[in-house]
């Protein structure tokens, strides 16, 4: 199902979503994962502002009057009576992240490979733990990111909320 | 199609004889979703729905069919249809949402009478009249 080798749990770290920001005049959303356990972690992932939105609705348990796309899904794993087990941020290629989703039906395991907007998004509706592989840990750009994503925040504050439909 | 009026996109729904038509007002992401696979674009990652038939298929879950079961004022239903395990399972969704899994599944999708009759109505013939030519087009995403 998925091009990533499924990792060892003593592999996983997990990780919960604390916020989302956005970036002014761009289309393009920040995905603030802080680790759960252990000493204190910020792991950011950009996404899109559709993908970034669908994952605030969740955040902000917002119940929509229709279902949104991730709705949709944990519909279908509810009529198929299939349990989302655990999404986990398990590869990083050329600055992009891979997610996969991992899900159990009457004893039968798959992997289904993902963007991790739709597998967070998917692990909030589900809800579900969401984890970050040790080896992707260890490879992403460590430049002082808490201290930049203060400098980002402060800039944020009275930005105007994007209204989208 | 994008409609300059509402700033929305619209899903042009035509029946197999090309005489009736059923327009869909949709969002701009909704309408890229369905825009994607219409135009048979892979993109390099999977897109929400791309992911939402991977799961499906996960488990051998067909989606037979989809139907547009109602388009009254600002909401809009649909049901989708699914075969797993030899049992049939409907699930309420968005027409975009059961649009963009259609095309991705080759399932077919129908609209209920009552939605397209409700369709051709007055509003819907005036604001097609003053469409400009240069409204219509494929959707840049």
């Amino acid at each position: 199902m998925s091009p990533v080798d499924p990792p060892k749990e003593q592999d996983l770290v997990e990780y919960r979503v604390d916020r989302i920001l956005e970036e002014a005049n761009t289309d393009t959303r920040i995905v603030v994962l802080v680790r759960q356990n252990g000493p204190p972690d910020t792991f950011p992932i950009w996404v899109g502002a559709t993908e970034g939105n669908a994952i605030k609705l969740a955040l902000d348990t917002m119940i929509t009057p229709r279902p949104m796309s991730h709705d949709l899904i944990k519909s279908f794993a509810e009529h198929l009576d299939i349990t989302i087990q655990r999404v986990v941020i398990a590869d990083v290629k050329s600055s992009t992240y891979y997610a996969s989703v991992h899900l159990s039906s009457k004893g039968v395991e798959r992997t289904v490979d993902a963007r991790p907007s739709d597998a967070i998004s998917l692990a909030l509706r589900a809800p579900c733990p969401i984890f970050i592989t040790q080896d992707v840990l260890k490879r992403r750009s460590s430049t002082n990111l808490d201290a930049w994503l203060a400098k980002l925040e402060s800039k944020n504050i009275g930005a105007p909320e994007v209204q989208e439909t | 199609m994008f409609d300059p009026y509402n700033n929305a996109y619209i899903v042009v729904l035509r029946d197999e004889e090309q005489s009736d038509m059923l327009p869909i007002w949709v969002g701009k992401s909704e309408a890229s979703a369905i825009s994607m696979s219409l135009e048979n674009v892979t993109p390099p990652r999977p897109m929400t729905h791309d992911f939402m038939k991977s799961l499906l298929d996960a488990y051998n879950a067909k989606v037979i069919s989809v139907v547009i079961t109602d388009l009254s004022e600002h909401t809009y239903f649909a049901k989708i249809h699914l075969m797993y395990e030899d049992s049939e399972y409907t699930v309420d969704a968005r027409p975009s949402d059961a649009i963009a899994l259609a095309l991705r599944s080759n399932a077919p999708v129908f609209a209920n009478n009552s939605v397209i009759t409700k369709q051709t109505s007055e509003e819907l013939d005036q604001w097609l009249e003053n469409l400009k030519p240069e409204d219509f087009g494929k959707l840049d995403s």
